[in-house]
């Protein structure tokens, strides 16, 4: 459908009637829009209108309670529920623009007495906001290169997997929302450099408060622009419109990106923002530059330039580097330094290193998430680099960047996606363009049309470089390429264009769009199982245990536990606390009675574990069980190390032959407890796992802490309830350390009293000697 | 003749054996470890022979912890892992040296092959680098024994394994490397002046030509995760039991370093595929050039595109597309 939409978009710029290009371009972006929402879908027709994941359930649940209790109580919430016994500020560490976004359409939707409930509000809120992202990189489009590639980069990234990726229906997430804001304050930023007005740098700025609000990413965007500046200036491209539009954008975004609590003084506090304060700096310091070359000859103003220039970057560098040291601005925080030194987490922090977002990427992400605009971005990067201009190069540093981020995280081809479209959709608009045009006598590109509408200093072509001979166009132009070959490229391209929209549609339909909380399984004759079992024992902790009750289970059901049990949990996703989640994961990877003491120190009523054995799910604890033993490794080095679940030859094994120590910590016994006795089917023998394809090693064991609670119907959740003190079989105290309870009674039998007989008692016969009767 | 020698030499030994028995009665607790203070006061890593390995390790009453690296530094025995090992050791016993929490509870020792042999008979020893810490009661454990085959001996660790033995928190010191930086600075100065001895003809960094290749080739690297080999490592090519060789990793999870080339050779073509069309349609040059480019560039982009799509086809389990290849 929007392949079908975009072959229209040639014709709307050959110049027609602008009423039927605008009509084009209005049919082109509903449908990109109509086919993106619709796309985002799968989810909700295949299972329910659901939140899917971990992260989008805290996002739904301080949604939810901020309609319920107001945006200021939800600003001054303290969530006692989360991190017991620290508990959450919530107010203060969330991001509240996805929050403030699904809440007032709600309000707003109430208003006009359409009674939606705000679950799906927010289910829908990423496929709708995925719409305007098309609509705001059209205008991005339209900006740096023609409308006919903004329709293109529309259509792409509509139905792209790597943003459908982050924005199915269900998947309640900052970056849902933020994509649309990250490429509208690009738009608007591109138009503030292109025309130099207030105006459009302060509606850049406002966009960039929303992206602020949004998601931690606009880090992005405070470094982008910068470097977009500062490349400006090293070009010798330096204008008073970029000074206008600079200088506007970064004190008024600056101010109001410290409006957001979480955010704070941040802006002026940590490394990552200082780029965009020094090219401030260095702006007004270039600026003043030419405000003396009005005033001097040039040879004195040469020698100044260079000095001057080079004095000002360096004064500017070091006072930076000089209050980092000092201690007024924070370094580089782990998260962002990872990107330089791809190294770094892997050693220092293992909670970055453990998410697999965090991973780097394969060539097969790549082609998974992009198809073919990985394979044709490059060409429309040449023609950019190839014509470049002020805003252009904006577009280039953009690609640089984010491809190499992209390349470290696998997370962050979320911001080179938009970006992949854009450049894209330039290489494909400007290969149809010219051969879908009926004869070549018709006009010379559209693109260098634009570029001579725009004022910029062409400083890199030569003078005689451009102007191309007359007759010679003229003579070319009666020859084509002949329109046989004409029509079978464009067949060819329009091909290739289909693959990619079915390859987007099959992406979307098979990898993004499982809720994950509900899975299903597919049988030989294609019938389908639902399996439910999440659900199903959040439920039975939310109707069989008591209100207060703390659970405690690896940080990653966290926010489902709290979003759908309802009850305490011990950490969450939100990982901000260290050594709390390496408490947890001592406790799971100590054995059962060392678990005990941290277990009643951090007064857990139950523990939750994921177990994947029974159906063959990988995602479960005992596949994550590593990174526990890591993450407690690196809090608590005396008790818990990693070699110890290692067999001697370095292998992680689950059966017989695995570690001792594996085989007796509590992880091990609470996944498999039982499981020695279940028979799956009669090819495997009894306790075979078939996620890991074993026998477990450790079959017939009884739990002395605790006692199984609950088991879900695929044993995929299994619950357990950690017994209190006087429950257990207490292990037996040595004599001498027994204290015995002073009572009391006194029994009747008192030695006096009792008629006792005396064994071996000596016999005493008169006149004989003292003998025992032996 | 020779046999004499030997029993000479033998003779020799026993000799002194018996007077190094008769010495070390004489030995207490205090003087040894004085004599080890002193010499570590020289020097950080002590140098053990067979017979201060007795003296100062075997000798029963001891309150202090040794680390000994086992090792054979002599030429002849051409082992390059023992000299990185001995550099990462030096580090580490350096640090501890000048830290703060300098003591004579731990000292820092190094056993060669050809001076101590009878210390690695007398250990069973027949590898080197080995790294064992002696504890002041009882005899080594196996965890005594560092396992460098599984974590390395990067000084960092070696600090993390004597902290986690001895309690003896080191913070290792790198004495700072400044190759990198110098290079760094050697580049940027190579690159001044080039640009200084061209500065009449400073043309070139206007070659958008130049720029664009740069620009292209960093994304052909990047989206072929080049970045992935930088990090992760992984074999050239893959080789199993049976001497088949294998150029694409089975999974979705992994790639080989020749993978990512063939990748990034595709992606390229595609790329120089979309560009002849383009500049075939564009209208420059006779009509005949403009027609072979064309045709190359249509076959560049459909054939290498499905070649592409059929690597891809190889590591998805039940994808069904493809485009003119299986």
């Amino acid at each position: 459908m929007v392949q079908a939409g975009s072959k229209k978009a040639p014709p709307s710029k050959i110049n027609s009637k602008a009423g039927i290009s605008s009509l084009i371009i209005f049919v082109v972006l509903l449908l990109a829009w109509i086919a993106g929402f619709s796309s985002r879908l799968f989810a909700v027709i295949r299972f329910e209108s659901i939140i899917h994941e971990f992260d989008p359930w805290f996002n739904y649940r301080a949604t939810a309670y901020m309609v319920k209790h107001g945006f200021y109580n939800f600003l001054n919430w303290f969530d006692e529920r989360a991190w017991y016994p620290l508990g959450r500020i919530v107010g203060g560490t969330v991001y509240p623009g996805l929050m403030l976004t699904s809440g007032s359409i709600h309000y707003l939707l109430h208003l006009l007495h359409i009674n939606v409930h705000i679950r799906d509000v927010c289910v829908f809120l990423a496929p709708i906001f995925s719409g305007l992202t098309s609509i705001s990189t059209y205008f991005l489009t339209k900006e740096l290169w023609s409308p006919g590639a903004g329709l293109f980069a529309a259509c792409f990234i509509a139905i792209v997997p790597g943003y459908i990726s982050r924005s199915v229906a269900g998947s309640y997430d900052n970056e849902g929302i933020a994509i649309f804001a990250l490429q509208f304050t690009y738009f608007l930023w591109i138009k503030a450099v292109k025309t130099g007005s207030v105006f459009w740098a302060v509606a850049a700025s406002l966009s960039y408060f929303y992206m602020v609000s949004a998601w931690g990413g606009y880090v992005f965007i405070i470094n982008l622009i910068p470097l977009h500046v500062f490349v400006l200036l090293l070009m010798g491209r330096f204008s008073n419109r970029v000074f206008t539009s600079y200088t506007t954008f970064y004190i008024l975004g600056l101010i109001f990106s410290m409006q957001i609590p979480f955010v704070g003084f941040q802006p002026i506090r940590t490394s990552e923002h200082m780029a965009a304060g020094g090219v401030f700096a260095l702006m007004f310091a270039v600026a003043f530059l030419k405000y003396l070359q009005s005033m001097m000859s040039k040879s004195e103003f040469k020698t100044l330039v260079v000095f001057g220039g080079i004095a000002s970057a360096a004064v500017v560098f070091l006072s930076v580097v000089l209050l980092t040291y000092a201690g007024y601005v924070a370094p580089w925080s782990g998260r962002f330094y990872s990107l330089w030194d791809t190294g770094y987490a892997k050693i220092h922090i293992p909670i970055i290193a453990s998410v697999s977002e965090h991973q780097p990427t394969t060539w097969f992400s790549f082609f998974f998430d992009l198809h073919i605009l990985v394979a044709t971005f490059p060409a429309g990067l040449w023609y950019t680099i190839k014509n470049i201009n002020d805003e252009r190069v904006f577009v280039v540093l953009y690609a640089l960047s984010a491809v190499y981020f992209a390349g470290v995280m696998v997370r962050l081809m979320l911001t080179l996606t938009p970006v992949v479209c854009i450049l894209s959709g330039i290489a494909f608009s400007g290969l149809l363009e010219l051969f879908l045009r009926e004869d070549d006598s018709a006009r010379m590109e559209e693109s260098e049309e634009e570029e001579q509408s725009t004022p910029s200093k062409r400083m890199y072509d030569k003078a005689g470089r451009v102007p191309k001979m007359k007759h010679e166009q003229s003579k070319d132009t009666s020859d084509g390429i002949g329109p046989n070959l004409r029509s079978i490229v464009t067949v060819v391209v329009l091909l290739l264009l289909m693959l990619f929209a079915v390859h987007c549609t099959w992406v979307t339909s098979n990898a993004y769009s499982s809720p994950s909380i509900v899975l299903a399984s597919y049988g030989n004759d294609g019938t389908r199982q639902i399996l439910d079992d999440f659900r199903e024992a959040y439920f039975w902790l939310s109707q069989n245990t008591a209100d207060e009750a703390r659970v405690m289970s690896w940080w990653d059901y966290g926010y489902q536990i709290a979003g759908m049990a309802n009850r305490t949990t011990l950490v969450d996703n939100n990982t901000w606390n260290n050594s709390h989640i390496a408490l947890v994961g001592k406790a799971m990877s100590s054995n059962e009675s060392a678990a005990y003491d941290i277990m009643t120190a951090l007064d857990v009523d139950y523990v939750l574990v994921i177990f994947g054995g029974v159906i063959g799910y990988s995602g479960d604890d005992i596949n994550k069980f590593l990174w526990m033993v890591r993450i407690a490794e690196g809090e608590h080095p005396k008790d818990i190390r990693e070699s110890d679940y290692f067999t001697e030859q370095g292998e992680f094994r689950i059966d017989a032959e695995g570690s001792p120590t594996l085989l007796d910590c509590l992880m091990y016994k609470l996944s498999y407890y039982r499981f020695g006795e279940l028979k799956l089917d009669y090819r495997t023998p009894a306790g075979f796992d078939r996620t890991r394809n074993a026998v477990i090693g450790h079959k017939d064991f009884q739990l002395t802490y605790l006692e199984e609670a609950y088991t879900t119907e695929h044993w995929l959740v299994r619950v357990y309830r950690v017994k209190k003190p006087d429950e257990f079989n207490r292990p037996r105290i040595p004599v001498a350390n027994r204290v015995v309870k002073s009572t009391n009674y006194v029994s009747k039998k008192n030695t006096k009293r009792k008629k006792g007989l005396i064994k071996n008692k000596p016999v005493i016969v008169k006149g004989k000697r003292l003998s025992s009767r032996q | 003749m020779r046999a004499p020698w030997c029993i000479l030499a033998m003779l020799l030994y026993t000799f002194c054996g018996v007077t190094d028995t008769q010495k070390r009665p004489g030995t207490t607790l205090a003087e040894r470890v004085q004599q080890l203070t002193d010499m570590s006061n020289k020097r950080a890593v002590l140098r053990f022979n067979a017979n201060k390995f007795r003296d100062f390790v075997k000798a029963t009453p001891r309150n202090y912890s040794v680390v000994i690296m086992f090792t054979a530094m002599a030429p002849q025995r051409q082992c390059q892992v023992c000299r990185h090992a001995s550099d990462e050791y030096t580090i580490v016993a350096n640090s501890f040296r000048y830290s703060q929490s300098y003591s004579n509870k731990l000292f820092f020792a190094v056993v060669d092959f050809d001076e101590g042999s009878d210390v690695f008979q007398m250990l069973r020893l027949n590898t080197a680098p080995v790294f064992i810490h002696f504890p002041p009661k009882g005899k080594p454990k196996n965890a005594d024994t560092m396992d460098i085959q599984r974590i390395g001996f990067a000084a960092e660790t070696l600090a993390k394994w004597i902290a986690e033995r001895t309690d003896v928190q080191i913070r290792v010191f790198r004495p700072p490397n400044y190759s990198g930086t110098l290079a760094l600075i050697v580049l940027f100065g190579i690159v001044a002046a080039f640009l200084y001895l061209r500065r009449n003809n400073l043309e070139f960094l206007y070659n958008k030509n130049m720029w664009g290749m740069g620009a292209l080739f960093f994304c052909f690297a990047m989206t072929s995760g080049q970045m992935w080999n930088h990090i992760r490592g992984p074999p050239f090519i893959h080789k199993n039991q049976n001497g088949q060789i294998a150029y694409v990793h089975g999974s979705s999870q992994g790639q080989f370093v020749l993978e990512t080339y063939i990748v990034m050779f595709l992606n390229a073509a595609v790329v120089l595929g979309m560009i002849l069309l383009t500049e075939a349609a564009r209208g420059k040059g006779d009509p005949k050039k403009r027609k072979i480019f064309a045709v190359a560039g249509l076959i560049l982009v459909s054939v290498f595109f499905s070649l592409l799509l059929s690597v891809f086809r190889t590591k998805t389990q039940g994808y069904p597309y493809s485009f003119l290849f299986k």
